[in-house]
């Protein structure tokens, strides 16, 4: 499982990265900000730097979650989780309904919305290039190595090892080791990342883990509504049966 | 002009006034007409016309129930109207849905593309499937017309039984599955609506809101055609709501309980305002309505009673939809009009059908209490010259044609505005500032005003006549040119006539010699005039010349030159350490250019600021 450890401490805000994702991916010019939100990513942009005070920059992309909630909500298989770790997506297959923008816990597919054929945009891990054992663009281009790609455990383990080598200057956590199941880009970092998702805390839990329940009750839902509604109505056909028969002993 | 007339002439206004606004939907993209955007990607279409539309459908299932399963023979003069409720809100569904898709027409792939795991795939599956039973249900009826088809009736007929058992079955599903659907986005649902028995909160609503919405649109349409209410059969459904709505209340206020989450309802948030409203007019309320006799018998506290149910629990939907989830997005996502009228204009044929249905078939059980002003009636017949003496009082095909064509044509003009041309973004009104030689425009079209030095580019591009040069340059679904169009660049002059566009497969694709002289070196003097070829969009003799079409890098557009800075502003500074923070320089926006919104948004922007990357290689 390959995997991007990004880390903002030694991040300059170059923008190389945002460029060449640009230019790899052929994104074109940008749409008008009234549809993004003031994160930088949009359907052109499928990367951004925001910058944060004293001169902070955080690298924000698709986290490639290990049990994308993007992956579970698409109806038609559009987005897939592939085994390198990639989370890519196939518009020949997608319908629009949105439902992965909706799912998603960090707000990361992009919508076509000045288009009259829109399809959904996120960073796909220039996934025909890690295919060839060519790293992403992204982390290919950095001057500053603040952005570095490898295996998922190596760079755990690297994350690790650097916030231990230097303690004060880290937050002493991984963002994405656990975080709702565990994702493939990871950041270390010494200020709070926390604003990268929808919400601060997102708990470890994977989220297809929250509709396994209500999908896997579906087959005894259905069956279960069935024998009851045939049960009742043949006992109250019986009664009815019942009922007429007395009646007609009575009279 | 007869109540009935009345409402459908006002129906048909709708329609009409939808029907502009759906062609536009498809002509110009979802940006175009929605409000919708990367934050909210799910509006008023999906939570209201799929998720409500779903619910209010309810009606179909619990009425065959009442009728079928548990043999309520009483119940028969509502199964016919309730399971065509059911089919046209069903249909009205996939209708809406078809306009929010952002690919309407690859929603078959849902049937041979699966993820089993999506409950979104579960739901898709329910409408196709509910939908096909709920009209083989319901074809008998027409088919009754249809003596040709006596066959096909009579078999339809016999499969009744296992048909109303497969929908009750389906029916489940699909109410609960609209629950499941929600349950992947704990995050962004609050917590007062958020649980993971969603689903079984969402069924039980939907019993209760059958329930209402059948005895509502009983009490509407015996209203409309001047019939006798069936005010016993309502108060029996009012009985039986009344206690689901219990069972609904119970489930709810217990899932916040163990969820320990109980206070949250007096928190005084917002969210508990609106949790405390949809519990009081969906639930509390027609509770108490039906448990009181008097009221629970009456006409009027039948309609109050319906009436709250139908809303209440709609308002549900929409907040559970989406609503709600303006806390956490922080994008306060209001429906654009053209998507209200969208949603209404469904909602409206799906009535016209119904009533087109009441009146041409065989729907009604009993026969009007008093047949002379029924508005159904027939007027006479005169034999001698084979003519009706007058018309139904039902009948007004001028009126409603008139009525739809007037508002398709008012709709049309209402939409044909700056909002379609470019693509939903509105054209801000451009006023001079600062004395008159710059104006303040939105020139980065993202709702921010810039100033904009007028005279000087006028100057920079050659004079009086150059006025074509940026006025037009607009691309065909294009008003004004933003900045970008032509400072393309962040720290690079750019190229504003965008050679490599012209020449490449996936834009205009043409090959040199479509401009360049053939023979000659290929430089930009020896190439054709802009209006050689857009004779459309230049006027004649406009003065562009290819040659100076380098325009500044965005950051100089803005900013000048280095030296502007280090000369003239730099200087003045004391505090030399702060010299990069933008308000540094930017101080002299005065209040009043911009609206309190605006200006929070600008703050917002620099204290958590994105960066504009710079592009090669545009387009």
């Amino acid at each position: 499982m390959i995997a991007i450890l990004t880390d903002t401490t030694k991040c300059i805000g170059c923008l190389k990265c945002v460029a060449a994702c640009k230019e790899i991916n052929k994104l074109g010019r940008e749409v008008p900000r009234i549809w993004h939100k003031d994160d930088g990513l949009s359907a052109r942009n499928w990367t951004s730097i925001i910058q944060k005070p004293d001169s902070h920059y955080v690298r924000k992309q698709c986290r490639h979650c290990l049990e994308p909630a993007c992956v579970q909500a698409c109806p038609v298989g559009a987005l897939h989780k592939t085994p390198e770790g990639a989370v890519i997506y196939d518009k020949g297959k997608c319908l629009g309904c949105r439902y992965c923008m909706m799912a998603c816990p960090y707000g990361i597919p992009r919508y076509d919305w000045d288009q009259t054929v829109p399809y959904v945009q996120k960073c796909i891990l220039c996934y025909s290039r890690i295919k060839d054992g060519v790293q992403p663009a992204c982390t290919e281009i950095c001057p500053e190595k603040a952005t570095i790609f490898g295996e998922r455990d190596e760079l755990i383990k690297e994350a690790h090892r650097r916030i231990d080598e230097n303690p004060a200057r880290y937050i002493n956590r991984v963002w994405g080791e656990y975080e709702v199941g565990g994702t493939s880009v990871l950041y270390i970092s010494d200020i709070d990342l926390d604003f990268l998702a929808v919400k601060a805390d997102l708990g470890t839990k994977s989220l297809p883990s929250t509709t396994e329940l209500a999908m896997k009750s579906v087959p005894f839902a259905f069956v279960g509504m069935g024998a009851f509604m045939y049960g009742l109505n043949w006992v109250i056909k019986r009664r009815i049966k019942l009922q007429g028969e007395n009646d007609e002993k009575e009279a | 002009m007869s109540r009935i007339n009345i409402v459908k002439t006002i129906l048909w206004m709708i329609v009409g006034l939808a029907s502009a606004v759906g062609i536009t939907r498809f002509v110009f993209g979802l940006g175009a007409t929605t409000n919708l955007n990367d934050t909210t990607p799910w509006g008023l279409w999906i939570g209201f016309d799929v998720m409500g539309g779903v619910a209010l459908a309810a009606g179909g299932f619990v009425i065959t129930a009442i009728f079928y399963i548990m043999r309520r023979e009483e119940f028969k003069p509502m199964v016919k109207p309730a399971v065509l409720t059911a089919f046209l809100g069903y249909i009205a569904v996939i209708v809406s849905l078809l306009f929010d898709l952002g690919l309407p027409w690859n929603i078959w792939h849902m049937m041979f593309y699966w993820n089993p795991h999506s409950p979104l795939f579960e739901v898709g599956w329910c409408v196709m499937l509910y939908t096909t039973v709920l009209l083989l249900e319901f074809s008998p009826v027409p088919l009754e017309k249809a003596s040709r088809y006596a066959r096909v009736r009579e078999f339809l007929m016999k499969f009744r039984f296992p048909l109303v058992l497969l929908g009750i079955m389906l029916s489940t599903l699909h109410q609960s599955s609209l629950g499941s659907l929600i349950l992947i986005m704990p995050f962004k649902l609050p917590d007062l609506w958020y649980t993971s028995i969603l689903p079984i909160q969402f069924f039980i609503s939907a019993v209760a809101l059958g329930l209402m919405m059948v005895s509502f649109e009983s009490l509407v349409s015996t209203w409309l055609y001047r019939r006798k209410p069936e005010t016993h059969l309502i108060a029996k459904l009012g009985k039986a709501a009344a206690w689901v709505l219990g069972i609904y209340l119970a489930v709810k206020l217990g899932a916040l309980i163990a969820g320990g989450r109980f206070g949250l309802i007096f928190s005084g948030s917002w969210e508990s305002f609106v949790y405390i409203s949809e519990l009081m007019i969906g639930v509390i309320v027609p509770i108490i309505i039906f448990a009181i006799p008097r009221f629970k018998n009456s006409v009027g506290g039948q309609w109050l009673g319906a009436f709250m149910v139908v809303f209440g629990i709609a308002f549900n939907r929409i907040n559970v939809g989406g609503l709600t989830m303006v806390g956490t997005t922080g994008d306060f996502y209001v429906p654009s009009w053209m998507e209200i009228s969208l949603t209404l204009g469904v909602i409206s044929s799906a009535i016209l059908v119904f009533l087109f249905m009441i009146e041409k078939f065989h729907i009604w059980e009993r026969p009007p209490a008093n047949p002379e002003a029924d508005p159904l009636k027939l007027p006479d017949f005169d034999r001698s010259s084979e003519a009706w003496l007058g018309t139904p009082e039902i009948s007004g095909r001028i009126k409603y044609s008139l009525a739809y064509v007037i508002c398709f044509a008012l709709g049309l003009g209402l939409i044909s505005g700056d909002k379609i041309y470019s693509h939903g973004i509105e054209n801000v009104p451009v006023r001079p500032a600062r004395g008159g030689d710059s104006l303040f425009i939105d020139g980065n079209r993202d709702g921010f005003g810039v100033m904009f030095a007028h005279k000087n580019h006028e100057k920079v591009l050659g004079g009086e006549k150059s006025c074509a040069e940026c006025h037009h340059l607009n691309m065909p679904l294009d008003k004004q040119s933003g900045c970008y169009n032509c400072h393309r660049l962040m720290y690079e002059s750019a190229d504003a006539f965008g050679h490599d566009w012209h020449a490449s497969p996936t834009g205009s694709n043409l090959n040199c010699f479509a401009c360049h002289t053939p023979g000659l070196e290929k430089t930009a003097s020896s190439v054709k005039d802009c209006q050689d070829c857009h004779n459309d969009l230049l006027v004649a003799g406009a003065p562009i010349k290819i040659d100076q079409y380098m325009a500044p890098a965005y950051a100089d557009a803005m900013h000048g030159l280095c030296l502007d800075c280090h000369k003239n502003r730099a200087v003045q500074f004391t505090d030399k350490k702060n010299i990069d923070i933008c308000s540094a320089c930017h101080k002299s926006y005065s209040p009043d250019h911009f609206k309190p919104e605006m200006l929070a948004k600008l703050q917002d922007r620099y204290f958590n600021h994105v960066l504009l990357p710079e592009i090669k290689d545009i387009e």
